[in-house]
C-alpha cells in the first residue's frame, strides 16, 4: 500500500482564519488596556512556564507582573453576612481593622514601593537591552552591507 | 498471507477492565482489532496493575480475554527503584548524564526477565513484536531483541527522556513505527534524524447516538458549561483551566459552568468550588453526553500524542479549545477544522466568548470535528494503516 493512502488529513473549518481574527481582537483589546487586570495576572501564573520560550514572553510577563506587583491596602467595605448582630459585629470589625490598618499600612506601603521599584527597575533593564539588541542588528546589518559591497 | 500473521504486543500493563492508561488503552484497542481481523496475536504484559508502585497484583499466567489471549509476567522485584529515581530526577531537570547511567535509568526502570525470557524462546514464533511507550524497560528490552520484527508504538512527547541517547538508538534500530500524529512523526525524524519510515495509525473511536440535553438534566445544570475529561493534575493542565474559568467568571460576570468526569484532586480556588461538577469516572454513554452538552471540550495539557477524549468530543458534536504550546491538540484542531487554541488567558476569553456567542461557527466547527472523526478514526480506517504499519518491510 502507498503510504501516501494513509496519511491522515481532512479540510474542514479555516480555524487559522478564526484564530488570527481572535489573535487580532485581543492585541487590540491589549492597546486598549482591558486585560490589565491582577485577575488576569492571577490566572496566568499558571500557564507563565508554558510560555517562556516565546517571542515576546518577557514582555507579557512583565506586564503580568506589574499589575500583580500592587497590594490593594486601602480601606475595603466591610459587610456581615449574618443578619443577628450585624450593625455590631460590622462595628467590631471596623475597630479591629482600623487598628490592624495603624500597624499593616506603613508595612504594605514600603512593600508595594519595593515590588514597584523591582518592577520599573527590571522593565528599565529588559528596554535597555532590547535597545542594545537592536543597535548591534543595525550594526551587523551595516557591516554585513559593507562586506558584500566589498 | 499477510506478512505480518504471527504478532506479540508487548505492553506494561492490561486494563481487564476499564482504562489503566492512554498508551497501554491504545496498545490493548489495537491488539483487539488485529486479532478480530484474523491474525494470530499474544498479548504479553506484567502482573502490575498500579504504575506508581508497579506491585504484582494479578496471578502470572494466560487467560483470554475476548478475542485476546493475555499472558502476564510478573514485573523484576529487584529492581533498584532508589538509583531509577534518582538518575530520572537529573533526566527531568535537564542535567547531563553519561550513557551509563541511562543505561542503569533503563535497567531498573520496569522491566520483567520473564516476558523478555519468553520473547527470546518463542522469537521465531513472531513476525513481528509490536510495544511501546518507548520509555519503559520492558518496551526498550522487546523492542532490541530482534529490531528487524519489532513495531514501536512510541508515544513520543518533547520530553527530557526523548533525548537520551539510548532513545535516541532505540529510533535508529528500528524498522517500522507506528505514530498516533503527523507532529509525533515529524518530532522523531526531528530528534533522531530519521528517514521517512512508520505510519500515523492512531485509535479508532466508537460512534454512539447521544441526547446532548441528557447530561444537563440529569445533573440540574441550566448554565452553559464547558468541559474536560480524564486525569486531573498539573501535567494535564487542569490548574489552568480552573484559574481562567475563574478569571473568565469574574471578568466577564457569565455563569459558564465546568465538568470534569475522570480522576484526580481539582485543583481549583475556592471561589469557583460552586460553579464546578465533578462526576468522576461515568460510562461511556453518560461521558458522551456530557460532551454533547458542553460548550467546548476544553484541553489545557501540552504533552500529549494523541488526545483520545478531544477525538470523542469531537465525535459528540463538540468544539476543542486547547492550548497552543500542544503542538500535537493544534495540530489536531486545524487538520479537523474542530477547535481553537490559546496562548494565554487573553485568547482563552476571546475565543470562549466567540464560542459562546456565535452558535454559527460553534456549529460549524463541531460539524467539521465529527467528520474528521468519523472519516479519520473510524475503526475500518485506523485498520487499514494499523495493518499496513505491521505489514510494512523493514
Amino acid at each position: 500500500m502507498d503510504q501516501a493512502d494513509v496519511q491522515i488529513f481532512a479540510p474542514g473549518v479555516d480555524t487559522d482564519a478564526v484564530m488570527r481574527d481572535i489573535q487580532s481582537t485581543v492585541a487590540r483589546k491589549s492597546e486598549e488596556g482591558v486585560y490589565a487586570d491582577a485577575r488576569v495576572a492571577r490566572a496566568e501564573r499558571t500557564n507563565l512556564i508554558h510560555l517562556r520560550d516565546d517571542e515576546g514572553f518577557l514582555a507579557f510577563y512583565l506586564s503580568a507582573l506589574r499589575e500583580a506587583a500592587f497590594v490593594d491596602i486601602n480601606d475595603f467595605d466591610i459587610r456581615e453576612r449574618r443578619a443577628r448582630f450585624a450593625p455590631l459585629l460590622v462595628r467590631l470589625k471596623k475597630t479591629i481593622w482600623n487598628l490592624l490598618k495603624f500597624y499593616t499600612f506603613r508595612m504594605w506601603s514600603q512593600q508595594n514601593t519595593v515590588n514597584g521599584l523591582f518592577v520599573t527597575g527590571l522593565e528599565t533593564m529588559h528596554e535597555q537591552y532590547q535597545d542594545r539588541i537592536k543597535k548591534l542588528e543595525a550594526r551587523i546589518a551595516e557591516l554585513e552591507a559593507r562586506a558584500s559591497g566589498r | 498471507m499477510a506478512k505480518a500473521q504471527r504478532i506479540a504486543f508487548v505492553c506494561p500493563r492490561f486494563a481487564e477492565h476499564g482504562t489503566v492508561g492512554g498508551a497501554e488503552t491504545l496498545l490493548k484497542a489495537l491488539a483487539e482489532r488485529v486479532a478480530r481481523s484474523g491474525r494470530e496475536v499474544n498479548f504479553l504484559t506484567t502482573c502490575a496493575t498500579n504504575h506508581f508502585t508497579w506491585e504484582n497484583t494479578v496471578p502470572p499466567g494466560t487467560r483470554t480475554y475476548g478475542p485476546l489471549r493475555v499472558t502476564f509476567f510478573p514485573v523484576n522485584e529487584d529492581r533498584d527503584v532508589g538509583a531509577f529515581l534518582s538518575i530520572q530526577h537529573r533526566i527531568d531537570k535537564r542535567q547531563p548524564i553519561s550513557r551509563a547511567d541511562e543505561e542503569t535509568w533503563m535497567a531498573h526502570s520496569v522491566n520483567s526477565r520473564a516476558l523478555i525470557q519468553h520473547l527470546r524462546d518463542h522469537l521465531d514464533q513472531y513476525d513481528r513484536i509490536v510495544t511501546g511507550p518507548y520509555l519503559f524497560g520492558i518496551s526498550y528490552f522487546a523492542s532490541l531483541l530482534d529490531p528487524s520484527k519489532t513495531v514501536l508504538v512510541p508515544c513520543l512527547h518533547d520530553e527530557p527522556f526523548a533525548y537520551l541517547t539510548i532513545t535516541r538508538d532505540l529510533f535508529r534500530a528500528v524498522p517500522r513505527f507506528i505514530f498516533n500524529t503527523e507532529p509525533e512523526k515529524t518530532l522523531a525524524r526531528r530528534l533522531y534524524d530519521l528517514p521517512d519510515r512508520g505510519l500515523v495509525v492512531g485509535m479508532g473511536i466508537e460512534d454512539m447516538p447521544v441526547d446532548p440535553a441528557a447530561f444537563a438534566r440529569r445533573h440540574h445544570l441550566d448554565q452553559p458549561y464547558i468541559i474536560y475529561s480524564g486525569r486531573r493534575e498539573t501535567l494535564k493542565g487542569t490548574p489552568i483551566l480552573t484559574a481562567y474559568l475563574q478569571a473568565f467568571r469574574e471578568r466577564t460576570g457569565r455563569d459558564v459552568r465546568m465538568v470534569f468526569t475522570g480522576s484526580g484532586d481539582i485543583e481549583a480556588p475556592d471561589a469557583l468550588r460552586p460553579a464546578l461538577l465533578d462526576v468522576g469516572f461515568v460510562s461511556e454513554q453518560e461521558k458522551r453526553e456530557a460532551m454533547a452538552g458542553a460548550v467546548c471540550f476544553v484541553h489545557a495539557s501540552v504533552n500529549e500524542s494523541l488526545g483520545i477524549v478531544l477525538l470523542e468530543a469531537w465525535l459528540a458534536g463538540t468544539p476543542s479549545l486547547v492550548h497552543a504550546k500542544s503542538v500535537v491538540l493544534r495540530d489536531q484542531c486545524r487538520r479537523a477544522g474542530g477547535g481553537l487554541w490559546f496562548r494565554h488567558y487573553p485568547d482563552f476569553e476571546e475565543a470562549l466568548l466567540r464560542l459562546l456567542d456565535d452558535p454559527g461557527l460553534r456549529q460549524r466547527l463541531a460539524e467539521s470535528g465529527r467528520r474528521f472523526v468519523l472519516e479519520q478514526y473510524s475503526w475500518s480506517a485506523v485498520e487499514r494503516r494499523l495493518l499496513a504499519a505491521l505489514d510494512a518491510d523493514a
